[in-house]
């Protein structure tokens, strides 16, 4: 007796594929893809929402020129760059260390705690962070002075001087993202093979050299994936230095984030902030690519 | 016996009676026009500060009155006005505007709001007792008027005013405040500064942003005879005027705290509130703060008196909201939110509103002798409103973009990071680049401020 063997249909179709990845590319496309296309349309235009009289022209690179040619563009990015590089070693650092420590074999519920612990800073929204940088840094009362007086230094003056918001902003930042890299590098160091560990801790008593050889090509892939989400993610940081200094004191914590939202939140000349903000998007790309060409390895 | 107590009867039900009647007569006529609006929703934006929260107490007897719903949404004030304009461009919700007297040419010039006259020539749904002419001129003109058609009605109004603490003061041989600024900073600063103990004669609120350009830099251009513009609104920065008040600025930093650029509203108040510093120069609106006891240690020292004078005389700093009808709204919601405009700055309800926190644009309730006797600040401030000037800030669409850049280079300025005369030339240069893009200087723009 003839049986059959082909599996019912089941309504499973040519397009089915199609269908179940619709809602995630559709929403990829209105708030990913059709935000940075109106940025971009816009970023060739004279489009400043207060003066709808004067309309929106189409005006060519006129936007990419003003801010190529803006010396407050390049300065606020430029102290960018001096936050990124300032930020990112110390939160490598720190993120390498906490990870090796709760890689260290033992001590099973404290180090369930102390990672449960690290997701509290990440969990902090950017404006609160802000608002308790105000406090722990303010002149009077805060904490920070309070510690220093502690240890027989005197109270500084951290909000309003120059160095001391910068140094203040900075902290917080590392305050807030080293416990992501410090997550990242330990998801890296689980990687790493037991037996290869095991064998590299009876090679050598050298806790550097095992670092150094068996437990970072491990922290590689980490270690790029922090470098491009903290560059993205710096050029983007707004929330946090407005709630703590608006940008101030003069132009000391003027992050190019914080100078596009004002160009295009005060100012309202859209024109202008999209092209500033596509330069960024350049930007970015850009030192992402390098990264994955000069830090990225596969771990063989 | 019995007789004589109807009498009295009679007579106490007549004066109940006459005494509600302006009250009574207001709910007839505003039952009356709203009557037909019964159900209809209106929308603005409400700040986190006394005079909203005054209003929000007594608008249940508007809703219960009139049958129309008010929703509002406390914004801070930094993103108020973002938030407006973004609703108003992408034709949203918001049937009323919360205007600062900053805004008024902007939301004029670009038809988000209705001048009032479209709705006063409407008898039915105006107040037969409007009477503008019972608004201090000075608010009604600075807050609610541009080019001379009037948008908006004065709501939550502000003067700058001197707060000091009598006590300490009367400990340095000082029985009334300082009348000018020179007495402040060379008589009456030498005497209250203690820099070991952490004592200071005067703050001013300086941190980056609005606050930077409206407190701190405007309030020392005026009252020295300067300006931030020439008729030809050009800078006038430079003048010999605007340097020396700018110069006094400076000069009077040594009798502020350390990091007075890092003080916002709340730091400067509070340093008032916990004895730190003696003066502060400070918007009216903040007098509830400093005689909470639960916020101020003050208690009877708090001393308020107008700003010091300066060479030019008494100009004090000038801030404040008025209400208007925002343009997107439909016909029903334009007319159920003028008459929420009317009755929330009406002479009616401007006692309760006071006692509830607020402080009215209307002149009539400060001759209330209970009101003068509750509110310490109600004769300073009524005497800074007799004189003013109404573009104390610019009020020109181009002003946001200008107050960044005061913000800017105001603070670098106090810092030392440039001098006095290299950051003036620096925002003289920067202000004139933005007021000819806007079309000043090739007469495509009247020159109103």
């Amino acid at each position: 007796m003839a049986q059959t063997t082909a599996t019912p249909n089941r309504g499973y179709g040519r397009w089915t594929p199609l269908w179940f990845l619709a809602p995630a590319v559709l929403t990829l496309f209105l708030i990913g893809i059709y935000p940075t296309i109106f940025a971009l349309v816009t970023s060739f235009r004279q489009y400043n929402i207060t003066r709808p009289r004067d309309g929106f022209p189409f005006i060519g690179f006129e936007n990419y020129i003003n801010v190529l040619s803006d010396s407050t563009f390049w300065s606020s990015l430029l102290l960018t760059a001096r936050f990124y590089v300032t930020v990112l070693p110390i939160q490598i650092v720190l993120g390498v260390a906490i990870a090796l420590l709760l890689h260290k074999p033992g001590m099973g519920f404290l180090k369930s705690l102390a990672r449960v612990t690290l997701v509290v800073p990440l969990a902090t929204t950017y404006a609160v962070v802000g608002l308790i940088g105000r406090l722990i840094f303010n002149r009077d009362f805060g904490v920070a002075n309070q510690f220093l007086n502690w240890i027989g230094f005197p109270g500084f003056d951290w909000l309003g001087s120059q160095s001391g918001a910068f140094a203040a902003i900075a902290i917080m930042d590392i305050w807030q993202w080293t416990p992501f890299c410090a997550l990242l590098f330990l998801a890296g160091l689980s990687m790493v093979p037991g037996e290869i560990e095991e064998a590299a801790r009876l090679e050598t008593s050298s806790k550097l050299a095992l670092l150094r050889y068996v437990q970072l090509p491990y922290l590689l892939p980490g270690l790029t994936a922090v470098m491009i989400l903290r560059s993205a993610d710096v050029l983007k940081l707004f929330d946090m230095v407005f709630v703590m200094t608006r940008g101030g004191p003069g132009s000391a914590t003027d992050l190019v984030s914080v100078y596009i939202q004002r160009v295009g939140f005060r100012v309202f000349d859209l024109g202008t902030a999209s092209a500033q903000a596509i330069l960024l998007l350049i930007l970015t790309i850009v030192i992402s690519r390098l990264y994955i060409r000069l830090i990225y390895r596969e771990v063989n | 016996m019995k007789r004589m107590l109807k009498i009295c009867a009679s007579f106490a039900a007549i004066a109940a009676a006459t005494a509600s009647m302006p009250t009574a007569a207001f709910a007839d006529w505003l039952e009356t026009a709203a009557a037909p609006l019964k159900g209809t929703e209106i929308s603005g934006i409400f700040l986190d500060r006394p005079g909203y929260r005054a209003i929000i107490k007594l608008l249940p007897e508007f809703e219960k009155k009139t049958g129309i719903k008010v929703n509002y949404e406390i914004v801070p004030y930094e993103n108020t006005r973002e938030k407006q304009v973004l609703n108003f461009t992408s034709q949203g919700d918001l049937t009323m505007a919360l205007v600062d007297l900053v805004w008024i040419g902007e939301f004029a010039e670009s038809g988000w709001i209705d001048p009032i006259e479209n709705f006063s020539k409407d008898a039915s749904i105006t107040d037969p007792n409007l009477k503008l002419d019972g608004f201090f001129p000075l608010l009604l003109n600075a807050f609610g008027t541009w080019g001379g058609t009037t948008y908006g009605l004065p709501f939550d109004n502000y003067s700058g005013l001197l707060f000091y603490n009598s006590c300490q003061l009367k400990d340095a041989g000082f029985d009334k405040p300082p009348a000018t600024w020179e007495e402040l900073k060379d008589v009456y600063a030498p005497k209250l500064t203690d820099a070991s103990k952490k004592q200071y004669a005067f703050a001013l609120q300086s941190l980056r942003g609005e606050t930077q350009s409206a407190d701190s830099f405007m309030r020392f251009l005026w009252p020295f005879g300067g300006s931030l513009l020439n008729k030809e609104f050009k800078s006038n920065l430079m003048s010999k005027e605007s340097q020396a008040g700018l110069n006094f600025r400076q000069d009077l930093m040594k009798y502020m705290p350390p990091g007075i650029v890092s003080y916002d509203h709340a730091e400067a108040v509070n340093a008032l509130a916990q004895g730190q510093v003696s003066m502060i120069t400070e918007w009216s609106a903040f007098y509830g703060t400093l005689v909470d006891p639960s916020t101020s240690k003050l208690g009877d020292c708090l001393g308020v008196a107008p700003e010091p004078a300066g060479p030019a005389g008494r100009l004090p700093a000038l801030g404040g909201f008025s209400l208007a009808v925002a343009a997107q709204a439909s016909e029903a919601q334009k007319k159920a939110t003028w008459l929420f405009i009317q009755w929330a700055t009406s002479e009616e309800i401007a006692k309760p509103y006071v006692e509830a926190g607020g402080v009215s644009g209307r002149m009539a309730v400060y001759n209330d002798p209970d009101i003068k006797a509750k509110y310490k600040f109600v004769e300073p401030m009524v005497a800074s409103w007799q004189a003013g000037v109404p573009e104390f800030r610019p009020r020109f669409p181009a002003w946001p973009a200008i107050s960044e850049v005061i913000a800017e280079w105001g603070t670098k300025m106090m810092l030392g990071e440039v001098t006095v005369e290299g950051g003036s030339k620096e925002i003289g240069t920067r202000t004139e680049e933005i007021l000819g893009k806007e079309g000043y200087y090739d007469g495509k723009k009247a020159l109103l401020q």
